[in-house]
């Protein structure tokens, strides 16, 4: 797997601020496989865009997003997404949702054998054939994050997945994910706002100034798993992010022309 | 206690009407020739009831489904029952209302039966007429909703028909339907499949446009096709509104099959109306209007079992 992002513009025509919104400017990156990267910046700094390009919803302006070295054209099993509202089909059944995912991506052949050890993993086991309006908010997120592992993307993109949540479901949540991904190994591309979250999970954490977006500062995270929220390092390194986020805001510009 | 007593009244009351109409003498005299004649048959039907309600009541002790469903029932029942009480006391033994215009339950009965064989065919060329106009209705409504509700362009042209059409009742086509249709069936069952036409476009196409963009997102990254899309994401998803649609389409659908039965189809439960009607057979014409309810509630009940079924994943459903 490779995924490279290279020069990409991104603007909108905007008919309520009568003219072009500029939401990326000249953004390059470079993923590795099995990477955590997350990507932390101010609303409105173009995450959820960047992300909706890697995933193949939107289409740059400028530029072109590669992966594995050829030009995203559209969406791909290969590329999943995550998003902050769960997206579980109302109609199936938890096991029916991951069931149409994988029939719908034609792996089901393949992977058919391990929707109940993944169901399992994030302690559904007995809810596979409960509906999502009958799940907490936490358990359908859960729900939505096996799904789109069950196809075994070579990347998960999460889009602020655990957003909506209250701050001890998330804290649990964001242990499932690692082990998911250590269990895994594939590539997570994660959009968050929060700080603390960023640190907790990544291998690497991508800054972003809004309007336009840009990357600010890429940061390396060596810390170990499982990480200790409240070590030295832990707490420098989330202070620096703040510090980079406020810096970040004193550079907003004109967008509009 | 007083569970107990409620669940007794149904049975009471059926024991009142049957003694009333056994012993509380008749408004006028009968001779055994004249068609009307009070029978046994309203007797019967009423001893029956009794049996029933008699049963139920012995149940409740030893079947909890059973006694849940008694006490939920029960004062509903013994409300019509009470109107079945009032009615033939008005009719056949007082005649307070103005006779042979109102025929007592007992002649209808019997009307029903003396008819009966009228009365199925009736009741099938009118049920086939329902279902053929319905049907197509349906069809076509979800197809323009789903398609309305995917492109704006269609929407466009779709809305407008639909809000000029939904304004007007239905029926005011009949007319020239009539005239201008080859065959009488063939023109009523245009008339239905276009009153059926409108509430489902419109319900339909409301769900598809109620579907969170992110839906059809996620499906997509699962690499659903754009058939797929409509099939197994778009109508799934806007059911609980197509089911809208199919309620309120019935409804208009069995409107427009009487009114289209009462002015011009020479078959069905509205044209066998008005042949009783003009031969001044009058508990012939409450029968048909009998078997006219007890059709159309049975075609909204079977509905409504299939909507339940359907919409088993829906919160608040069931």
């Amino acid at each position: 797997m490779s995924l490279e992002i290279k020069n990409i513009n991104k603007t909108f025509t905007r008919t309520d601020l009568r003219g072009v919104l500029c939401a990326i400017e000249d953004l390059s990156l470079r993923i590795e496989a099995g990477e955590f990267v997350s990507i932390i910046g101010a609303s409105g700094c173009g995450k959820s865009t960047l992300l909706r390009m890697i995933a193949g919803l939107d289409f740059p302006t400028k530029g072109e997003v590669l992966f594995n070295r050829e030009p995203v054209r559209g969406t791909s099993p290969n590329r999943g997404l995550v998003f902050q509202d769960h997206t579980l089909f109302p109609w199936m059944t938890i096991r029916g949702n991951i069931v149409f995912a994988l029939k719908s991506s034609k792996r089901y052949d393949l992977y058919s054998d391990t929707i109940d050890t993944l169901i399992e993993t994030v302690g559904l086991t007995a809810f596979s054939n409960s509906y999502p309006h009958q799940l907490s908010g936490g358990m359908r997120q859960r729900a939505a994050l096996i799904r789109s592992l069950a196809v075994r993307p070579d990347v998960l993109l999460l889009d602020e997945p655990l957003g909506s949540l209250d701050s001890f479901t998330r804290m649990t949540l964001q242990d499932e994910i690692i082990r998911l991904w250590q269990a895994r190994s594939n590539t997570m591309i994660m959009i968050t706002h929060d700080v603390d979250e960023a640190v907790y999970l990544s291998n690497r954490i991508v800054v972003m100034s809004p309007r336009p977006g840009r990357i600010v500062e890429i940061v390396d995270v060596p810390m170990h798993y499982p990480r200790n929220r409240a070590t030295p390092d832990f707490v420098n390194l989330r202070t620096h992010l703040l510090k980079r986020l406020d810096f970040a805001s004193e550079v907003e510009q004109e967008y509009y022309l | 206690m007083k569970n107990r007593v409620v669940h007794a009244l149904p049975l009471i009351v059926s024991v009142l009407i049957l003694l009333q109409y056994l012993f509380v003498p008749n408004f006028r005299k009968f001779t055994p020739l004249d068609q009307n004649a009070p029978t046994d048959l309203f007797a019967w039907v009423m001893a029956f009831f009794i049996l029933v309600f008699f049963l139920w009541n012995i149940l409740v002790s030893f079947w909890s489904a059973a006694e849940k469903k008694l006490r939920l029932r029960a004062p509903i029942y013994t409300a019509a029952l009470v109107l079945l009480l009032l009615y033939d006391w008005a009719t056949l033994k007082s005649g307070i209302l103005p006779q042979p215009f109102v025929p007592w339950p007992d002649a209808i009965l019997n009307a029903i039966i003396r008819d009966r064989e009228i009365l199925v065919s009736a009741v099938t060329h009118s049920l086939r007429l329902l279902f053929t106009g319905y049907s197509i209705g349906v069809a076509a409504g979800i197809i323009t909703g789903v398609t309305a509700g995917w492109s704006k362009s269609i929407r466009y042209w779709v809305q407008s028909v639909v809000k000029v059409l939904s304004s007007i009742p239905p029926v005011t086509w009949l007319p020239i339907i009539l005239v201008l249709a080859s065959s009488l069936f063939g023109g009523a069952v245009f008339l239905i499949a276009l009153a059926v036409w409108c509430p489902v476009t419109s319900t339909t196409m409301n769900g598809v446009l109620s579907v969170p963009k992110s839906t059809f997102e996620a499906a997509k990254t699962f690499g659903v096709t754009s058939i797929g899309m409509i099939f197994k994401v778009a109508l799934p998803a806007s059911s609980p509104f197509i089911f809208q649609g199919l309620t309120q389409g019935m409804s208009v659908a069995c409107t427009a099959l009487l009114i289209a039965e009462l002015m011009g189809v020479e078959a069905g439960l509205g044209w066998y109306i008005n042949q009783q009607r003009g031969w001044a057979e009058f508990a012939g014409m409450y029968g048909a209007i009998v078997i006219i309810c007890v059709t159309f509630l049975v075609v909204n009940a079977v509905l409504n079992i299939i909507r339940r079924r359907v919409l088993h994943w829906k919160e608040g459903e069931v």
